[in-house]
């Protein structure tokens, strides 16, 4: 589409399509760079598929994604975790094609092959048709190289020699934890059903936006206004002058970052900043009576969203008390889902309370977002002798501080999390990793 | 206008209880749940119902669908709210059927005071999902009426939608079933529950930060 920018596949066309202070438009729209993300990006490092939660009983299955690469994920009979892409070990054809479910084994609809929750090929219609060279072959459905699951958290790669998932996640590990310590602990968290949107724009303008402590007053104004009219003020007023905030923003390794609203948000009550949800009264009634005035606070604070904007590169954003997960579709197209959560240790009125709660910004708030995502790409697409997208903001104001365990810190309207990834997405790109899937019966 | 509109406008009787968030959301309760539960079942069961309303009650039934999906298409909100109960909801289930909104997000749920919310944020102009504002055009169709159980004051509503609409230099349309719950109130019919079914509600959306 651009007439500026002829992509060759050398190495080093990256490092003027990503500089220090400024990307080229092409990163959002070709496709061809597009189609090297799913490699290098995509299925060259871990990406996030869903959580143990949506899998709890034996034989449950659900379709995921490892960028545009499909796979349906299961629990089998040992209730271990199957990550299996979806294809035909025949000809190809998709093998699960419901969302969700449960089953004890997957028959292909074309020709009736048969697969346990494993991948392992089982019945074949007419099987004595074959010889022993087929016999010989690996005819399993395909496992990605390398699966990983972190405190519930189903992790994928298909480069065998990519880092481990501790050592993905490096210092961001210790945030998911206290995002996951918001949510009583792992292990009670109970992902509830999930709000999908589909946004017309690249996958990154969504990660972009997901670290960006700058454009709340502006793209979010209509409900800062209608919350101040309606209520004197409340949640997210704190952006008005961000930088002059506690927040801070962290650059963390390996692309993911954090906007820590928790300074404000939690400064007096995140209870009392939130604003009102449907059932707000009756559930406070409700908690003072059942666990006292005292307790209450702790209670109510618990419904309300941990304060975080943690994302975890490429494709995992924890806001809120949601797991969102970005699904790119096309270059110019991306799903949005926002899983939403319950507690396990929570009562009906405590969860109700808390999925009213997450319904809230959705509606209210990311649709004006997402037009304005759609609206950069349309304004990127169109104009393409306008090259360049700046992320220079606090780039040269000496404002990072390099902190422990390698966290830097900068003010909240930094751009420094678009840079921070950006030099992860350019270390991918530049790469050749090797993608690989195997056939064969899993040892175990 | 009802007591709850009036509460959010300031203009509450002297003595009554003052609540941080007007109006406050005193009825989404438990019990409120579980009869959306019950209604949301009952408005999904696949039976034929013999039992025909009154001429008078169709018709007046039906010409308040007409106008709560007119003044939606003619961005009317303040009237629009005028149609509903003050203990109302407005329901967007996030599947197919519509499960118990405790226990599965939703894609919209709404008391009164939220979508005065949601009303008054796209009233401010600066809503920027509805900047330039898309123009709709909703079509109902297969209307069925039946009474509540027990009561003579309240009726359930099944019909299907077309909803086609312009934003932006494109068209689309969105389809499926609304469910409702009208009921007699001194100030006439009102609209207590509005459960919109997408079709595809289980799938991602696009920009439906106009009323569906």
């Amino acid at each position: 589409m651009s007439t500026v920018t002829n992509l060759t596949r050398e190495d080093s066309e990256f490092d003027r399509l990503v500089q220090d202070d400024r990307v080229h438009r092409s990163v959002y729209v070709e496709p061809e760079i597009f189609a090297r993300e799913m490699d290098n990006i995509f299925a060259g490092t871990w990406v996030y598929l869903l959580h143990e939660s949506e899998l709890p009983n034996v034989g449950d299955y659900r379709q995921a994604w490892i960028g545009t690469r499909e796979v349906f994920v299961t629990r089998g009979e040992d209730r271990e975790i199957n990550v299996l892409s979806n294809r035909c070990s025949h000809r190809g054809a998709v093998i699960c094609r419901e969302f969700r479910g449960n089953a004890t084994s997957f028959t292909c609809p074309y020709h009736g092959w048969r697969y346990d929750a494993r991948g392992t090929l089982f019945g074949i219609p007419g099987k004595n048709a074959y010889g022993p060279t087929f016999k010989s072959r690996g005819m399993n459905l395909a496992r990605p190289a390398q699966v990983a699951i972190y405190k519930g958290l189903v992790f994928a790669t298909l480069n065998p020699n990519a880092v481990t998932i501790v050592e993905h996640l490096g210092n961001a590990a210790s945030f998911i934890d206290q995002w996951l310590d918001h949510q009583g602990g792992w292990e009670n968290l109970v992902v509830s059903g999930a709000q999908r949107f589909k946004v017309n724009c690249n996958w990154k303008m969504v990660y972009d936006n997901a670290g960006d402590g700058y454009h709340v007053p502006f793209s979010h104004q209509s409900l800062l206004v209608m919350t101040k009219e309606r209520y004197g003020g409340g949640d997210m007023t704190y952006f008005a002058d961000a930088d002059r905030s506690n927040m801070p923003l962290h650059a963390l390794d390996n692309g993911h970052s954090i906007v820590d609203q928790r300074p404000e948000m939690y400064a007096t009550s995140a209870w009392d900043q939130q604003r009102p949800q449907p059932g707000r009264e009756p559930f406070e009634a409700h908690v003072t009576q059942t666990v006292g005035a005292n307790e209450a606070k702790a209670v109510l604070e618990s419904a309300v969203g941990a304060g975080m904007n943690l994302c975890i590169f490429p494709n995992l954003l924890f806001i809120g008390n949601q797991i969102q997960v970005l699904q790119p579709v096309r270059v110019d197209q991306t799903y949005v889902l926002f899983n939403a959560t319950r507690r396990r240790d929570g009562d009906e009125q405590l969860n109700a309370i808390r999925l009213r709660t997450q319904e809230d910004f959705p509606i209210l708030g990311e649709m004006d977002d997402a037009d304005n995502f759609e609206e950069c790409q349309r304004g990127l697409t169109f104009n393409p002798e306008d090259e360049w997208v700046d992320i220079s903001r606090h780039f040269e104001t000496d404002k990072d501080i390099d902190g422990e365990d390698g966290i830097v810190t900068a003010p909240v309207t930094s751009e420094l999390h678009m840079r921070n990834y950006y030099a992860q997405w350019k270390r991918l790109m530049k790469a050749h990793p090797i993608l690989r899937v195997s056939k064969e019966k899993e040892a175990r | 206008m009802t007591l709850a509109k009036q509460a959010a406008q300031g203009s509450t009787d002297a003595g009554a209880t003052v609540y941080k968030y007007d109006p406050p959301s005193l009825y989404v309760t438990d019990a409120f749940y579980d009869w959306l539960v019950d209604v949301s079942l009952d408005l999904d069961a696949s039976k034929f119902r013999g039992e025909v309303v009154s001429a008078d009650i169709q018709g007046e039934i039906e010409q308040l669908l007409a106008a709560e999906a007119r003044l939606l298409d003619q961005k009317a909100f303040s009237t629009w709210l005028d149609l509903y109960h003050d203990e109302c909801a407005y329901w967007i289930p996030s599947e197919w059927p519509a499960p118990d909104p405790r226990k599965t997000v939703t894609l919209e749920f709404h008391d009164l005071r939220r979508l005065l919310d949601r009303a008054a944020r796209l009233e401010t102009g600066l809503a920027y999902s509805q900047y330039p504002a898309s123009r709709t055009s909703r079509v109902l169709s297969g209307v069925e009426i039946w009474a509540s159980e027990g009561r003579s004051d309240e009726w359930r509503v099944r019909c299907n939608f077309a909803l086609s609409e312009f934003r932006n230099g494109f068209n689309r349309v969105l389809a499926g079933w609304n469910g409702f719950v009208i009921r007699r109130t001194d100030d006439g019919l009102r609209v207590v529950l509005k459960q919109i079914n997408l079709i595809d509600c289980d799938r991602p959306q696009g920009n439906n930060s106009f009323f569906l």
